[in-house]
């Protein structure tokens, strides 16, 4: 589907689709950014939070300690684990705990799973590193679960010291969840700032793209115009920028204009060009028929001044009927060939293999030898003035043949061109006559009207094809015409 | 505490303002509900009324407090434990008043608690395990448990891994909910008043030995408080149940009444005392003469 390839797409979608890219590509990357230094913020407030609920249960611990009053060291943790959740609303804590220099617990948030007395048994391998590290500290430090999740956590440490001798350590680890919250919501905030962004982003994107594309399409289909030969009636990018699309659009603007009028030139040419040929033909029918009708008009005036002399009967009679045929001859090729030239019928290209077996009665006994090579598609229609221009060049070459000749019928297909060669071994075109071969009424044959060949010039024109003569003195020669018509039917 | 007491004292001054006898003073401890300042309040305004002086509730954290205060003069009655009760002291600077009437007699229990969850069924499962006692005075939550071990040829150091007291009965209770502890002695009293004001903490514990039971915790007065203060002051607390005002207090404090019983109730205490004295006379955890 080539409508589906970003190739095929027009440069108005795909510049304000890169537009809007690259807003989202850099919102996103600044809201990232954003989300991500909030985030880090948070933890660090809510470590610092949990260093100082530490430290508030650690100045008020080590007397208890040292009577190991159990109760009163599991009341400091609750009292402080309760109060941050009851005031503040804000961070829970997870679990908290008092451990001695060995590690055992003397005080835990929780107390069912964590046994006073006992050595503290860390759950898994983090856990283990995390003990290890809080007993190994001397001084408050913050350990972090790190990463971006809602089973995070900060977790304050500090050691605790009576007379300068250490005792132990508190741990008060806070959860990250509602912070996750917030942060989940503050990145939502962004996310709906940035999609606003590519909203007006992308809609500046299309009026900035449309407005630069415009001048651009207007060329696009102003050559298109041209390809189709379609000049004069072009209307003139406006020019609002002087920009480069601006120059480009003035010099287009420019090329059209000279286009257009070279155009009409041409029309003018070939309009005065056509009136010289109608001149021409009308000089040349009037000469053609003028000719015959003068020795038409002194027979018939020799036999009114002797309507007796039987002579003269016999021998006018035939006369004036040859003129007479000759003149119905002219305005039948005339005729034949403007009324052939205006159709538009089409035809199977079978049917030229039936001008084979015409030409060969046309050939009669003649020792005249066809050679017929139709490599066409059998299913392929043509326009079906072909028919006429095969049969044109077959007659003229045979009509040339002296015995013993040979005529070459070769057609085929040559991408939209329909290629046609007729090549005979005949005495060839002199070369001071070649340029007179499709004049109309030029002839070499006595008896020819001179149209044959000014009809397939004529026909090959009409549909805008090539005719091509090569020809040398005694060697033969060959008519190849090529025209753009193959198209397909059904047979 | 001595802001509680300067609070007590802003409070029930003007009641008392014309007064220029010195007011009576009534030590507690945590045995009953010093944390309700309200009560203590109407209870002190209602026998300031009815003695016609002003009294004062003194609170201190243990007996040891209480029985120093009464043996420095520095108050003239006590609500204290039947243990510091039978001790012997010489010469004796205290004598029974009046003791408080529960559920129709002047007798309460020990009870052993673990957490409702827990496997424990008797006091010897709790051999190895963290217990919370109260007041190392206290009869119900000291003396008993430790006759229980004696039984076993046990002292609280081998039998239990690790012991701490909580000086508060209610605290007992939440240190065995809370599972701080494996289990506790707690008052019968104490553990049913809670049940009915605080079931939340009482739910999470099961009773698994309920000792036999055993003379209340008395009121005493000092030695040398004047006859007529002290008879009054016995007066007035034996016929609380009289009057509505004393019916209402009695009710907060879920107690029929006070009544006047001989110091033979005290017996098995006394008999507990000595077994233990004469078993270990110089256990580290016993309160010193």
């Amino acid at each position: 589907m080539p409508v589906l390839s970003p190739k095929s797409w027009p440069l108005a979608i795909k510049l304000s689709l890169t537009i809007t890219a690259v807003v989202a590509a850099v919102g996103f990357m600044i809201g990232a950014v954003i989300v991500a230094q909030d985030w880090k913020r948070f933890q660090d407030e809510l470590g610092t939070k949990a260093l100082l609920l530490s430290e508030f249960v650690a100045i008020t611990t080590p007397k208890a300690m040292l009577r190991k009053d159990y109760w009163q060291l599991y009341l400091s943790l609750k009292n402080m684990a309760s109060r941050r959740s009851d005031t503040t609303g804000g961070h829970e804590v997870i679990t908290a705990m008092i451990l001695d220099t060995e590690g055992k617990v003397m005080a835990h948030l929780h107390p069912a799973e964590n046994k006073m007395d006992l050595p503290f048994s860390p759950g898994n391998r983090i856990e283990e590193e995390l003990f290890q590290q809080a007993m190994s500290t001397r001084s408050t430090i913050v350990l972090s679960s790190g990463g971006f999740s809602k089973t995070g956590f900060q977790e304050g440490v500090v050691p605790i010291f009576s007379d300068q001798k250490y005792m132990g350590v508190v741990r008060v680890r806070l959860s990250v969840a509602q912070l996750y919250e917030k942060a989940k919501d503050s990145a939502m905030i962004v996310l709906a700032l940035v999609f606003c962004f590519v909203i007006i982003g992308s809609g500046l994107g299309t009026i900035v793209s449309r407005r630069m594309v415009k001048p651009l399409t207007a060329v696009t289909q102003g050559l298109e115009a041209v390809g189709r030969g379609e000049m004069t009636d072009f209307t003139p990018i406006p020019i609002n920028e002087r920009d480069e699309i601006g120059r480009l659009s003035v010099t287009f603007n420019q090329i059209m204009a000279e286009l257009a009028e070279k155009k009409m030139l041409e029309e003018e040419i070939a309009m005065s060009e056509k009136l010289v040929a109608l001149g021409r033909i009308t000089a040349g029918v009037a000469h053609e028929v003028n000719n015959p009708l003068a020795g038409l008009l002194n027979c018939i005036d020799t036999l009114r001044k002797h309507p007796d002399d039987k002579k003269l009967i016999d021998r006018y009679l035939p006369v004036i009927d040859q003129g007479l045929h000759r003149i119905k001859d002219i305005v039948h090729s005339l005729l034949v060939g403007l009324k052939i030239e205006e159709s538009h019928e089409t035809m199977s290209i079978q049917h030229i293999d039936k001008l084979h077996d015409l030409i060969k009665a046309e050939i009669g006994d003649r020792n005249i030898d066809i050679i017929w090579e139709n490599h066409t598609n059998k299913d392929l229609h043509i326009p079906g003035k072909i028919e006429q221009i095969v049969c044109n060049l077959l007659k003229n070459a045979v009509e040339i043949l002296p015995q013993g000749g040979r005529v070459v019928f070769c057609m085929h297909q040559n991408g939209p061109q329909l290629v046609i060669e007729v090549s005979d071994n005949g005495p060839g075109i002199p070369s001071n006559i070649r340029n007179q071969l499709f004049d109309p009424f030029f002839t070499t044959k006595t008896n020819g009207t001179g149209l044959g060949l000014w009809v397939v010039y004529r026909l090959v024109q009409s549909m805008e094809g090539i005719i091509e003569v090569m020809s040398d003195e005694d060697q033969g020669t060959t008519f190849h015409v090529s025209i753009p018509v193959i198209t397909m039917k059904a047979a | 505490m001595r802001l509680i007491y300067l609070l007590l004292l802003f409070w029930i001054y003007p009641t008392f303002a014309t007064e220029t006898e010195p007011p009576i003073r009534f030590g507690l401890t945590a045995v009953v509900l010093t944390e309700n300042l309200r009560f203590l309040d109407q209870w002190s305004q209602y026998l300031g009324q009815k003695m016609d002086r002003k009294i004062e509730f003194v609170l201190r954290k243990s007996y040891q407090d209480v029985m120093d205060l009464l043996d420095s003069g520095g108050i003239e009655f006590a609500w204290i434990c039947g243990y510091p009760y039978v001790q012997t002291r010489k010469p004796e600077s205290l004598q029974l008043l009046t003791v408080p009437i529960y559920r129709g007699a002047p007798r309460y229990h020990s009870y052993i608690i673990v957490h409702h969850n827990s496997t424990h069924q008797r006091f010897s499962d709790l051999k190895g395990k963290i217990f919370a006692f109260s007041d190392p005075d206290s009869n119900s939550e000291f003396l008993y448990p430790l006759t229980l071990m004696m039984e076993k040829g046990e002292k609280p150091e081998t039998f239990f891994r690790q012991t701490f007291f909580t000086f508060n009965h209610a605290e007992t209770v939440q240190a065995v909910s809370e599972q701080v502890a494996d289990g506790g002695a707690v008052d019968s009293y104490i553990w049913e008043y809670l049940a009915i004001f605080r079931p939340d903490i009482t739910e999470k514990t099961r009773i698994i030995k309920t000792s036999p039971s055993f003379g209340f915790p008395p009121i005493v007065s000092r030695v040398g408080v004047n006859d007529t203060t002290v008879s009054l002051m016995k007066s007035i607390l034996e016929n609380m149940d009289e009057d509505l005002a004393g019916q209402e207090l009695l009710e907060r404090l879920k107690l029929d009444g006070f009544g006047h019983f001989s110091d033979s109730l005290f017996n098995e205490i006394r008999a507990m005392a000595y077994k233990i004295r004469r078993a270990d006379p110089i256990c580290s955890m016993l309160p010193t003469e």
